[in-house]
Protein backbone atom coordinates (compact mmCIF):
# COMPACT_ATOMS: atom_id res chain seq x y z
CA UNK A 1 0.00 0.00 0.00
CA UNK A 2 1.28 3.65 -1.04
CA UNK A 3 1.92 5.96 1.69
CA UNK A 4 2.17 9.66 1.22
CA UNK A 5 1.03 12.51 -0.86
CA UNK A 6 -0.34 11.96 -4.46
CA UNK A 7 0.27 16.12 -6.01
CA UNK A 8 -1.18 17.07 -9.44
CA UNK A 9 0.17 19.98 -10.89
CA UNK A 10 -3.04 21.84 -12.85
CA UNK A 11 -1.43 24.73 -15.73
CA UNK A 12 -4.26 26.61 -16.64
CA UNK A 13 -5.36 29.89 -18.93
CA UNK A 14 -4.65 31.71 -15.50
CA UNK A 15 -2.04 30.37 -13.48
CA UNK A 16 -0.86 27.15 -11.52
CA UNK A 17 -2.79 24.89 -9.08
CA UNK A 18 -1.41 22.13 -6.75
CA UNK A 19 -3.81 19.74 -5.20
CA UNK A 20 -3.07 16.92 -2.89
CA UNK A 21 -4.76 13.80 -1.65
CA UNK A 22 -4.09 10.72 0.13
CA UNK A 23 -3.25 7.15 -1.70
CA UNK A 24 -6.93 6.58 -2.01
CA UNK A 25 -7.58 9.78 -3.59
CA UNK A 26 -10.89 10.61 -3.00
CA UNK A 27 -10.45 13.88 -1.16
CA UNK A 28 -9.01 16.54 -2.51
CA UNK A 29 -7.09 20.03 -0.91
CA UNK A 30 -6.67 22.69 -3.76
CA UNK A 31 -3.41 24.85 -3.24
CA UNK A 32 -3.60 28.55 -3.63
CA UNK A 33 -2.76 30.01 -6.94
CA UNK A 34 0.49 31.01 -8.47
CA UNK A 35 1.83 32.35 -11.48
CA UNK A 36 -1.46 34.15 -11.66
CA UNK A 37 -3.16 35.28 -14.55
CA UNK A 38 -0.50 33.80 -17.28
CA UNK A 39 -0.69 30.93 -19.20
CA UNK A 40 0.45 28.14 -17.55
CA UNK A 41 0.83 25.51 -20.59
CA UNK A 42 2.72 22.78 -18.52
CA UNK A 43 3.85 21.99 -14.72
CA UNK A 44 6.19 19.21 -14.73
CA UNK A 45 7.56 17.79 -11.38
CA UNK A 46 10.60 16.15 -11.17
CA UNK A 47 10.27 12.43 -10.50
CA UNK A 48 14.69 12.42 -9.80
CA UNK A 49 14.05 14.74 -7.00
CA UNK A 50 10.69 14.83 -4.89
CA UNK A 51 9.34 18.27 -4.29
CA UNK A 52 11.13 19.67 -7.32
CA UNK A 53 8.51 21.44 -10.28
CA UNK A 54 9.09 23.00 -13.18
CA UNK A 55 6.48 25.46 -14.81
CA UNK A 56 6.31 26.79 -18.20
CA UNK A 57 4.90 30.38 -17.53
CA UNK A 58 3.59 32.19 -20.65
CA UNK A 59 2.59 35.78 -19.72
CA UNK A 60 0.91 37.81 -21.95
CA UNK A 61 2.39 40.90 -20.40
CA UNK A 62 5.56 39.84 -20.00
CA UNK A 63 6.86 37.03 -21.70
CA UNK A 64 8.20 33.36 -21.47
CA UNK A 65 9.22 32.36 -18.08
CA UNK A 66 10.93 28.81 -16.51
CA UNK A 67 9.72 28.83 -13.20
CA UNK A 68 10.89 26.33 -10.28
CA UNK A 69 9.59 25.36 -7.05
CA UNK A 70 11.72 23.03 -4.47
CA UNK A 71 8.95 22.66 -1.91
CA UNK A 72 6.00 21.29 -4.21
CA UNK A 73 4.72 24.23 -5.79
CA UNK A 74 4.26 26.48 -2.28
CA UNK A 75 6.82 28.62 -3.51
CA UNK A 76 8.23 29.48 -7.15
CA UNK A 77 11.48 30.92 -8.23
CA UNK A 78 12.40 32.62 -12.02
CA UNK A 79 15.46 30.40 -13.35
CA UNK A 80 16.82 31.06 -16.73
CA UNK A 81 14.95 31.09 -19.84
CA UNK A 82 16.47 29.32 -22.72
CA UNK A 83 17.66 32.22 -25.70
CA UNK A 84 17.32 31.21 -29.64
CA UNK A 85 20.60 31.64 -31.01
CA UNK A 86 21.87 34.41 -33.40
CA UNK A 87 21.40 34.40 -37.09
CA UNK A 88 24.09 35.71 -38.74
CA UNK A 89 21.95 36.15 -42.12
CA UNK A 90 19.61 38.13 -40.57
CA UNK A 91 19.87 42.06 -40.00
CA UNK A 92 19.68 43.64 -36.76
CA UNK A 93 15.81 44.50 -35.35
CA UNK A 94 16.79 46.36 -33.49
CA UNK A 95 20.44 47.20 -31.12
CA UNK A 96 21.89 49.86 -29.97
CA UNK A 97 25.00 48.64 -30.93
CA UNK A 98 23.66 46.95 -33.74
CA UNK A 99 23.40 43.57 -32.25
CA UNK A 100 22.13 40.41 -34.23
CA UNK A 101 19.17 40.24 -32.08
CA UNK A 102 17.84 36.20 -31.67
CA UNK A 103 13.78 35.68 -32.39
CA UNK A 104 11.45 35.89 -29.81
CA UNK A 105 10.33 32.97 -28.39
CA UNK A 106 6.54 32.67 -28.33
CA UNK A 107 5.66 30.25 -25.50
CA UNK A 108 7.00 27.64 -23.26
CA UNK A 109 5.41 24.19 -24.23
CA UNK A 110 6.59 20.80 -22.88
CA UNK A 111 9.33 20.54 -19.84
CA UNK A 112 11.08 17.34 -19.87
CA UNK A 113 13.11 15.86 -16.70
CA UNK A 114 15.84 13.83 -17.96
CA UNK A 115 17.04 10.24 -17.99
CA UNK A 116 17.30 9.55 -14.04
CA UNK A 117 21.53 9.15 -14.84
CA UNK A 118 21.71 12.49 -15.91
CA UNK A 119 19.99 14.13 -13.00
CA UNK A 120 20.32 17.51 -13.72
CA UNK A 121 19.23 17.27 -17.07
CA UNK A 122 16.19 19.16 -18.92
CA UNK A 123 14.52 19.38 -22.01
CA UNK A 124 13.05 21.73 -23.44
CA UNK A 125 10.07 22.16 -26.12
CA UNK A 126 9.12 25.50 -27.35
CA UNK A 127 7.52 27.82 -29.93
CA UNK A 128 8.96 28.38 -32.66
CA UNK A 129 9.64 24.83 -33.37
CA UNK A 130 12.88 24.18 -30.80
CA UNK A 131 14.51 22.02 -28.17
CA UNK A 132 16.35 23.18 -25.86
CA UNK A 133 18.68 20.99 -23.07
CA UNK A 134 20.06 21.86 -20.15
CA UNK A 135 22.32 20.06 -17.70
CA UNK A 136 22.69 22.89 -14.51
CA UNK A 137 18.56 22.25 -13.34
CA UNK A 138 17.57 25.14 -15.67
CA UNK A 139 19.82 27.75 -14.80
CA UNK A 140 21.34 27.80 -18.53
CA UNK A 141 20.16 26.32 -21.46
CA UNK A 142 22.07 25.29 -24.69
CA UNK A 143 19.91 24.62 -28.22
CA UNK A 144 19.74 21.31 -30.18
CA UNK A 145 20.72 22.04 -33.42
CA UNK A 146 20.22 18.34 -34.68
CA UNK A 147 16.58 18.80 -34.53
CA UNK A 148 15.90 22.85 -34.27
CA UNK A 149 18.27 23.22 -37.73
CA UNK A 150 16.75 19.65 -39.10
CA UNK A 151 16.71 19.49 -43.19
CA UNK A 152 13.02 19.24 -43.24
CA UNK A 153 12.43 22.11 -41.31
CA UNK A 154 11.16 24.21 -44.23
CA UNK A 155 8.41 21.42 -44.71
CA UNK A 156 7.39 22.27 -41.18
CA UNK A 157 4.13 24.55 -40.72
CA UNK A 158 2.22 26.02 -37.52
CA UNK A 159 -0.42 23.96 -35.95
CA UNK A 160 -3.50 26.18 -34.56
CA UNK A 161 -1.59 26.50 -31.50
CA UNK A 162 1.58 27.91 -32.95
CA UNK A 163 4.98 26.25 -34.36
CA UNK A 164 5.75 24.57 -31.07
CA UNK A 165 7.90 21.69 -30.22
CA UNK A 166 5.55 19.79 -27.69
CA UNK A 167 6.49 16.19 -27.01
CA UNK A 168 9.56 14.70 -25.46
CA UNK A 169 9.70 11.31 -24.97
CA UNK A 170 13.20 9.38 -23.26
CA UNK A 171 14.05 6.04 -23.16
CA UNK A 172 13.88 4.65 -20.24
CA UNK A 173 16.92 2.19 -20.60
CA UNK A 174 19.67 4.64 -23.31
CA UNK A 175 19.44 7.98 -22.19
CA UNK A 176 21.06 8.57 -26.04
CA UNK A 177 17.60 7.31 -27.67
CA UNK A 178 14.87 10.36 -27.67
CA UNK A 179 11.38 10.99 -29.76
CA UNK A 180 10.29 14.78 -29.84
CA UNK A 181 6.76 15.80 -31.58
CA UNK A 182 6.25 18.38 -33.37
CA UNK A 183 2.98 20.58 -35.05
CA UNK A 184 2.85 20.55 -37.98
CA UNK A 185 6.24 18.16 -38.74
CA UNK A 186 5.69 14.68 -36.56
CA UNK A 187 7.58 12.87 -34.52
CA UNK A 188 11.57 12.40 -34.90
CA UNK A 189 13.72 10.30 -33.55
CA UNK A 190 17.90 10.19 -32.54
CA UNK A 191 19.42 7.50 -31.36
CA UNK A 192 22.87 9.53 -30.69
CA UNK A 193 21.37 12.03 -27.65
CA UNK A 194 20.81 14.41 -30.10
CA UNK A 195 22.94 14.84 -32.68
CA UNK A 196 21.00 13.49 -35.33
CA UNK A 197 17.35 12.90 -35.55
CA UNK A 198 15.17 11.18 -38.49
CA UNK A 199 11.41 11.66 -39.00
CA UNK A 200 9.37 8.67 -37.98
CA UNK A 201 6.04 9.30 -39.17
CA UNK A 202 5.51 6.02 -41.45
CA UNK A 203 1.66 5.28 -42.17
CA UNK A 204 0.74 8.40 -40.39
CA UNK A 205 -1.86 9.96 -42.37
CA UNK A 206 -2.29 13.79 -43.59
CA UNK A 207 -5.94 14.20 -44.03
CA UNK A 208 -4.70 18.38 -44.99
CA UNK A 209 -2.33 17.79 -47.05
CA UNK A 210 -2.17 17.08 -50.76
CA UNK A 211 0.52 14.57 -49.83
CA UNK A 212 -1.38 11.95 -47.92
CA UNK A 213 1.55 9.64 -46.39
CA UNK A 214 4.07 12.32 -46.29
CA UNK A 215 7.72 11.51 -44.67
CA UNK A 216 6.78 14.93 -42.10
CA UNK A 217 3.84 17.23 -42.10
CA UNK A 218 2.03 15.22 -39.91
CA UNK A 219 0.43 17.43 -36.71
CA UNK A 220 1.04 14.89 -33.99
CA UNK A 221 -0.47 16.22 -31.07
CA UNK A 222 0.57 13.78 -28.64
CA UNK A 223 2.62 10.19 -28.25
CA UNK A 224 2.90 8.31 -24.69
CA UNK A 225 5.05 5.22 -23.95
CA UNK A 226 3.71 2.14 -22.69
CA UNK A 227 4.67 1.59 -19.13
CA UNK A 228 6.43 -1.95 -20.10
CA UNK A 229 7.43 -2.63 -23.57
CA UNK A 230 10.12 -0.16 -24.84
CA UNK A 231 9.20 -0.20 -27.75
CA UNK A 232 5.26 0.34 -27.82
CA UNK A 233 3.91 3.91 -28.01
CA UNK A 234 0.37 5.71 -28.64
CA UNK A 235 0.09 8.13 -30.25
CA UNK A 236 -3.06 10.72 -30.64
CA UNK A 237 -2.62 12.92 -34.14
CA UNK A 238 -4.47 15.22 -36.30
CA UNK A 239 -4.97 12.03 -38.33
CA UNK A 240 -6.55 9.45 -35.80
CA UNK A 241 -4.98 7.34 -33.01
CA UNK A 242 -2.24 5.15 -34.11
CA UNK A 243 0.32 2.70 -32.18
CA UNK A 244 3.33 1.94 -32.61
CA UNK A 245 5.05 -1.53 -31.44
CA UNK A 246 8.70 -1.07 -33.08
CA UNK A 247 10.38 2.04 -31.52
CA UNK A 248 7.83 4.55 -34.11
CA UNK A 249 9.34 2.55 -37.47
CA UNK A 250 5.95 1.76 -38.49
CA UNK A 251 2.45 3.20 -37.19
CA UNK A 252 -0.68 1.41 -36.98
CA UNK A 253 -4.38 3.41 -36.92
CA UNK A 254 -5.97 1.80 -34.35
CA UNK A 255 -8.55 4.28 -33.81
CA UNK A 256 -9.91 3.60 -37.40
CA UNK A 257 -13.67 2.12 -36.09
CA UNK A 258 -14.59 4.64 -33.84
CA UNK A 259 -16.97 7.30 -34.63
CA UNK A 260 -14.47 9.51 -34.87
CA UNK A 261 -10.84 8.98 -33.64
CA UNK A 262 -9.43 13.01 -33.74
CA UNK A 263 -8.25 14.70 -30.25
CA UNK A 264 -5.54 15.84 -28.34
CA UNK A 265 -4.89 13.54 -25.39
CA UNK A 266 -3.66 10.18 -24.20
CA UNK A 267 -2.15 8.67 -21.58
CA UNK A 268 -1.17 5.04 -20.18
CA UNK A 269 -0.87 4.49 -16.75
CA UNK A 270 2.25 2.48 -15.64
CA UNK A 271 0.83 0.49 -13.47
CA UNK A 272 -1.33 -1.48 -16.32
CA UNK A 273 1.09 -2.21 -19.18
CA UNK A 274 -0.89 -2.34 -22.60
CA UNK A 275 -3.51 0.14 -21.70
CA UNK A 276 -3.78 3.69 -23.17
CA UNK A 277 -6.58 6.40 -22.34
CA UNK A 278 -7.69 8.56 -25.37
CA UNK A 279 -10.06 11.53 -24.51
CA UNK A 280 -12.19 11.25 -28.61
CA UNK A 281 -13.33 14.70 -29.95
CA UNK A 282 -15.25 16.09 -32.83
CA UNK A 283 -13.05 16.52 -35.44
CA UNK A 284 -14.94 19.62 -36.57
CA UNK A 285 -15.45 21.45 -33.49
CA UNK A 286 -12.89 20.16 -31.14
CA UNK A 287 -15.37 19.84 -28.72
CA UNK A 288 -16.54 16.28 -26.90
CA UNK A 289 -18.79 14.12 -29.01
CA UNK A 290 -22.30 13.98 -28.60
CA UNK A 291 -23.77 12.72 -24.97
CA UNK A 292 -20.20 14.62 -23.24
CA UNK A 293 -17.12 13.81 -22.01
CA UNK A 294 -15.35 10.49 -22.63
CA UNK A 295 -12.51 8.48 -21.87
CA UNK A 296 -11.87 5.59 -24.49
CA UNK A 297 -9.57 2.76 -23.38
CA UNK A 298 -7.38 0.68 -25.69
CA UNK A 299 -6.03 -2.72 -24.94
CA UNK A 300 -2.97 -3.58 -26.65
CA UNK A 301 -3.58 -7.40 -25.26
CA UNK A 302 -6.77 -8.02 -26.69
CA UNK A 303 -7.04 -4.93 -29.40
CA UNK A 304 -10.44 -3.87 -28.43
CA UNK A 305 -11.39 -0.50 -27.13
CA UNK A 306 -13.95 0.18 -24.14
CA UNK A 307 -15.54 3.52 -22.91
CA UNK A 308 -14.91 4.17 -19.04
CA UNK A 309 -18.03 5.83 -18.41
CA UNK A 310 -21.90 5.76 -18.81
CA UNK A 311 -22.74 8.62 -21.73
CA UNK A 312 -23.88 10.94 -19.27
CA UNK A 313 -21.42 11.07 -16.70
CA UNK A 314 -20.61 14.29 -17.66
CA UNK A 315 -22.51 15.83 -20.36
CA UNK A 316 -21.55 18.74 -21.80
CA UNK A 317 -19.22 20.83 -24.90
CA UNK A 318 -15.69 21.48 -24.26
CA UNK A 319 -12.12 20.13 -25.27
CA UNK A 320 -9.24 18.62 -23.18
CA UNK A 321 -5.68 19.36 -24.44
CA UNK A 322 -2.50 17.51 -25.65
CA UNK A 323 -1.28 17.87 -21.51
CA UNK A 324 -4.97 17.27 -20.16
CA UNK A 325 -4.73 13.77 -19.48
CA UNK A 326 -2.31 12.09 -17.16
CA UNK A 327 -2.24 8.71 -15.04
CA UNK A 328 -0.26 8.41 -12.15
CA UNK A 329 1.89 5.74 -11.08
CA UNK A 330 -0.35 3.75 -8.57
CA UNK A 331 -2.18 0.38 -8.68
CA UNK A 332 -4.58 0.77 -9.32
CA UNK A 333 -3.83 3.81 -11.69
CA UNK A 334 -5.26 7.30 -11.20
CA UNK A 335 -6.27 9.12 -14.45
CA UNK A 336 -7.01 12.68 -14.78
CA UNK A 337 -8.72 14.62 -17.17
CA UNK A 338 -8.46 18.62 -17.09
CA UNK A 339 -11.17 20.02 -19.16
CA UNK A 340 -10.79 23.37 -21.41
CA UNK A 341 -13.74 24.80 -19.57
CA UNK A 342 -11.95 24.15 -15.91
CA UNK A 343 -13.32 20.91 -14.69
CA UNK A 344 -10.98 18.16 -13.03
CA UNK A 345 -12.49 14.82 -14.03
CA UNK A 346 -10.59 11.87 -12.61
CA UNK A 347 -11.08 8.43 -11.81
CA UNK A 348 -8.55 7.06 -8.10
CA UNK A 349 -9.54 3.36 -9.92
CA UNK A 350 -8.20 2.64 -13.33
CA UNK A 351 -11.44 3.95 -14.86
CA UNK A 352 -14.04 2.21 -12.80
CA UNK A 353 -15.09 5.11 -10.73
CA UNK A 354 -15.08 8.98 -11.94
CA UNK A 355 -15.84 12.33 -10.29
CA UNK A 356 -15.43 15.61 -10.69
CA UNK A 357 -12.86 17.91 -7.96
CA UNK A 358 -15.47 20.51 -6.67
CA UNK A 359 -13.60 23.34 -7.73
CA UNK A 360 -14.19 25.70 -10.91
CA UNK A 361 -10.26 25.84 -12.42
CA UNK A 362 -9.16 28.21 -15.13
CA UNK A 363 -9.55 26.44 -18.66
CA UNK A 364 -7.10 23.76 -17.99
CA UNK A 365 -4.13 23.62 -20.37
CA UNK A 366 -2.16 20.59 -18.59
CA UNK A 367 -2.23 18.03 -15.90
CA UNK A 368 0.68 16.15 -14.49
CA UNK A 369 1.20 13.88 -11.43
CA UNK A 370 3.48 13.08 -8.94
CA UNK A 371 3.07 9.94 -7.25
CA UNK A 372 4.24 8.60 -3.92
CA UNK A 373 6.39 6.18 -3.32
CA UNK A 374 5.52 2.57 -3.54
CA UNK A 375 7.22 0.57 -0.27
CA UNK B 1 17.40 63.20 -15.43
CA UNK B 2 14.74 61.68 -16.91
CA UNK B 3 11.54 60.34 -14.20
CA UNK B 4 10.76 56.57 -15.41
CA UNK B 5 7.36 55.60 -13.84
CA UNK B 6 7.37 51.56 -13.96
CA UNK B 7 4.44 49.77 -13.84
CA UNK B 8 3.69 48.46 -10.38
CA UNK B 9 3.35 44.68 -11.75
CA UNK B 10 6.99 45.10 -12.47
CA UNK B 11 7.91 44.77 -9.13
CA UNK B 12 7.31 41.07 -9.17
CA UNK B 13 10.67 41.63 -11.51
CA UNK B 14 12.58 43.62 -9.02
CA UNK B 15 11.46 47.20 -10.05
CA UNK B 16 11.33 50.10 -8.42
CA UNK B 17 8.09 52.15 -9.07
CA UNK B 18 10.08 55.02 -9.98
CA UNK B 19 13.66 55.57 -11.13
CA UNK B 20 15.87 58.47 -12.30
CA UNK B 21 17.28 57.60 -15.51
CA UNK B 22 19.79 59.60 -17.68
CA UNK B 23 19.15 58.58 -21.47
CA UNK B 24 19.04 60.60 -24.92
CA UNK B 25 16.23 58.06 -25.61
CA UNK B 26 13.54 55.58 -24.90
CA UNK B 27 16.03 52.79 -25.94
CA UNK B 28 18.70 53.64 -23.81
CA UNK B 29 16.50 54.30 -21.08
CA UNK B 30 14.90 50.39 -21.33
CA UNK B 31 18.82 49.23 -21.39
CA UNK B 32 20.01 51.47 -18.60
CA UNK B 33 16.94 49.88 -16.27
CA UNK B 34 17.90 46.96 -17.67
CA UNK B 35 21.20 47.21 -16.43
CA UNK B 36 20.08 47.87 -13.12
CA UNK B 37 17.13 45.56 -12.55
CA UNK B 38 18.91 42.32 -14.60
CA UNK B 39 15.46 40.31 -13.61
CA UNK B 40 13.23 43.12 -16.27
CA UNK B 41 15.21 41.74 -19.47
CA UNK B 42 13.63 40.30 -21.94
CA UNK B 43 10.28 41.81 -19.91
CA UNK B 44 9.34 45.12 -21.50
CA UNK B 45 11.28 44.28 -25.15
CA UNK B 46 11.71 40.75 -26.15
CA UNK B 47 14.57 38.79 -27.43
CA UNK B 48 14.67 40.80 -30.56
CA UNK B 49 14.79 44.07 -28.80
CA UNK B 50 10.78 44.79 -29.95
CA UNK B 51 8.48 46.44 -27.11
CA UNK B 52 6.44 43.75 -26.27
CA UNK B 53 2.31 43.23 -27.64
CA UNK B 54 0.60 44.35 -24.24
CA UNK B 55 3.43 46.98 -23.17
CA UNK B 56 2.72 50.64 -23.92
CA UNK B 57 5.27 53.73 -22.97
CA UNK B 58 4.68 57.23 -23.05
CA UNK B 59 7.03 60.21 -22.81
CA UNK B 60 4.98 63.08 -21.10
CA UNK B 61 1.96 61.65 -21.86
CA UNK B 62 2.20 60.33 -25.41
CA UNK B 63 2.45 56.75 -26.47
CA UNK B 64 5.64 56.20 -28.03
CA UNK B 65 3.97 54.31 -31.11
CA UNK B 66 2.87 57.59 -32.08
CA UNK B 67 6.37 59.41 -31.89
CA UNK B 68 9.59 57.62 -32.78
CA UNK B 69 8.81 54.38 -31.33
CA UNK B 70 11.69 53.14 -29.01
CA UNK B 71 14.30 55.50 -31.03
CA UNK B 72 12.01 58.43 -29.49
CA UNK B 73 14.23 61.05 -28.03
CA UNK B 74 14.26 62.34 -24.47
CA UNK B 75 14.58 65.60 -23.57
CA UNK B 76 16.54 66.10 -19.48
CA UNK B 77 13.18 66.96 -18.12
CA UNK B 78 11.11 64.42 -19.34
CA UNK B 79 8.77 62.05 -17.51
CA UNK B 80 8.25 58.20 -19.26
CA UNK B 81 5.60 56.14 -17.78
CA UNK B 82 6.04 52.38 -18.50
CA UNK B 83 2.34 50.51 -18.05
CA UNK B 84 1.01 47.27 -19.14
CA UNK B 85 -1.89 47.71 -21.83
CA UNK B 86 -5.66 47.37 -21.91
CA UNK B 87 -5.59 43.11 -22.53
CA UNK B 88 -6.37 40.24 -21.57
CA UNK B 89 -9.66 38.83 -20.02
Amino acid sequence: MARGTVHVFVGTRKGTYVLESGPQRRRWKVGKLAHAGSDVFHVSPDPRHPGTVYANVNSGFWGPMVMRSRHWGRTWKEVSTPLLPQKKERKPRFGEEGDLAPLPITNLWHMEPGHPREDKTLFLGVDPHALFRSDDEGESWAPVPGINDHPTRSKWTPGFGGPCLHTILIDREDPRRMFVGLSAAGMFRTDDAGEHWRPVNRNVETPYLPEKFPEVGQCVHHVVPDGDRRDLFYRQDHGGIYVTRDGMENWDRIGKGLPDDFGFAVASPPAHPGRAYFVPLDSQSRMTLPGGFQVLEWSEARRTWRPLMGRRAFPGHFGVHREGLSCDTLDPAGIYAGTTTGQLILSPDAGRSWVQVPYQFPGIHSVAVASPEVP
Amino acid sequence: MVVTRLDSWLSEFGAPRRAEVQSPDVAGLLSDLERRYPRLRHRIRDESGSLRRFVRIFVDGVDISSLGGLKTPLAPTAVVDILHSIAGG
